[in-house]
């Protein structure tokens, strides 16, 4: 009687758990404390900004001599913005979706701004038909192997972005979409704006002719820093590990205007590490 | 209102640090692998710290974590078992050969039952939480944990060939 109980209790506790949960609960804690921190400031950066526009809105309404001086400062006449065009949630029995749409302004080149709006747009609806269709899918094969339709969980998909770098002369931002359906799976999307040219820059721009070199060493280099670091923290190696970046390799400009790569979660560290940055200083 | 969640915040990473190996036999218990089953207990983690404003009263933490560990390990699970291993579907097949005679050890037995009575077993016998705190882990109510953990029980006895009943 509770003999069993004692015996079933032993073979489950029989289950050891491997050298690494303790490394991984660290990372997680790590990595929970990250997104908190930066949703916490993104509103605070929300905050202000919008602040400094009601100043702004409000100055130009007050005084026509402002307001004509600023249409002569060239940077804040024609400047450059993002802004959140549709912001939507959806909560029904299959998904919780949560969208924040971003849509580009530029006075000065309305093909790009038309050209990226678009790009945008289109992405974004085919990646959220996407993801009802393989929600749906799922749903299905649950409630046909015998699930209650009540106990399903619902299948979560965020779409957002983040501005990264926004001067005079460039702008960059990130825009995510994250499943999460058994774990979470991050798609990231980057755009680089040079602001004087109108046009999308590449790594090519910014580093020169050598830039696979430049971004391959920095990445190799930041590797071994992080490994270094943490001894734990072990990238792939060899064949399935970091070997260069791709021609189309994703990334963004920082607060700095320096390059940052960006690497998807498994695409070069176990799944634990999540994704995976590194800054080039050129 | 700041303070009173970095308080939280701090007993809850008390309470993970300290509920590691459980949270991981547990999301092991349900996909049975034991990658699979370090990233849930990863997903659930990253998940409770971004919800921790959510948690309203800490001394449901248990509840509450649990909650988020069992729902990312019953999406993992139902991911992956579409997938079947080999040996596993031949085992499964084996069953039915098996002399009637014999029974299941309590264990295997449990992993007969279907999900939602592995999970009233296992919170109640192997994590010893209350019947209340296992309500709030599985989102249920009282009334539905004791139907559940009754027909648990007698179903397991009927498996086993034991009496398993625990009081």
């Amino acid at each position: 009687m509770s003999d069993s109980w004692q015996r079933a209790r032993g073979r489950y506790e029989e289950i050891v758990p491997p050298p690494q949960l303790s490394f991984t609960v660290d990372a997680a804690l790590r990595a929970g404390e990250r997104t908190r921190t930066r949703r916490q400031r993104m509103h605070r950066a929300w905050a202000t900004a919008a602040a400094c526009c009601a100043c702004f809105l409000l100055l130009i309404n007050v005084s026509p001599t402002f307001a004509q001086a600023v249409s002569a400062v060239p940077v804040l006449g024609q400047i450059a913005r993002i802004f959140t065009v549709a912001e939507y949630s959806i909560e029904d029995s299959e998904h919780l979706i949560d969208v924040r749409l971003p849509a580009l302004e530029l006075p000065n080149s309305t093909d790009l701004q038309q050209r990226i709006n678009t790009e945008i747009r289109t992405r974004i609806d085919q990646v959220l038909q996407q993801a009802e269709d393989r929600a749906r899918e799922t749903r299905d094969a649950f409630v046909a192997t015998g699930g209650d339709p009540a106990d399903f969980t619902p299948i979560i998909i965020s779409v957002n972005y983040e501005i990264k770098c926004q001067n005079s002369q460039y702008l960059s931002f990130v825009l995510t979409k994250t499943e999460t359906l058994a774990s979470a799976y991050t798609e990231t999307y980057t755009y680089n704006i040079d602001l004087t040219a109108g046009r999308e820059i590449t790594l090519r721009d910014i580093l020169g002719p050598d830039y696979k070199e430049i971004a391959n060493a920095a990445v190799l280099a930041g590797i071994a820093a992080n490994e270094a670091a943490n001894p734990e923290e072990e990238y792939f190696h060899g064949e399935s590990g970091f070997q260069s970046i791709a021609d189309d390799q994703a990334f963004y400009l920082n607060q700095a205007g320096n390059p940052v790569v960006l690497f998807d979660k498994y695409e070069i560290a176990p799944g634990y590490m999540g994704a995976q940055e590194f800054e080039i200083v050129p | 209102m700041e303070q009173r969640e970095s308080v939280i915040r701090q007993q809850l990473t008390q309470f993970i640090l300290a509920g590691q190996a459980d949270f991981y036999r547990l999301a092991y218990s349900y996909v049975k692998n034991p990658d699979a089953a370090l990233d849930v207990v990863q997903e659930s983690i990253v998940r409770a710290l971004s919800k921790a404003g959510s948690l309203r009263q800490p001394d449901r933490m248990k509840a509450w974590f649990y909650r988020i560990l069992l729902n990312e390990s019953m999406n993992h699970h139902r991911h992956s078992s579409r997938l079947v291993c080999l040996d596993a579907a031949l085992e499964q097949q084996a069953v039915p050969a098996r002399d009637h005679a014999a029974y299941l050890d309590l264990y295997d037995a449990i992993e007969r039952l279907n999900l939602n009575e592995q999970t009233v077993v296992r919170l109640r016998f192997f994590q010893d939480m209350t019947l209340e705190e296992i309500a709030q882990a599985t989102g249920t109510n009282l009334n539905t944990v004791k139907s559940r953990l009754y027909k648990s029980l007698h179903r397991l006895r009927e498996l086993t060939g034991e009496e398993v009943s625990y009081e």
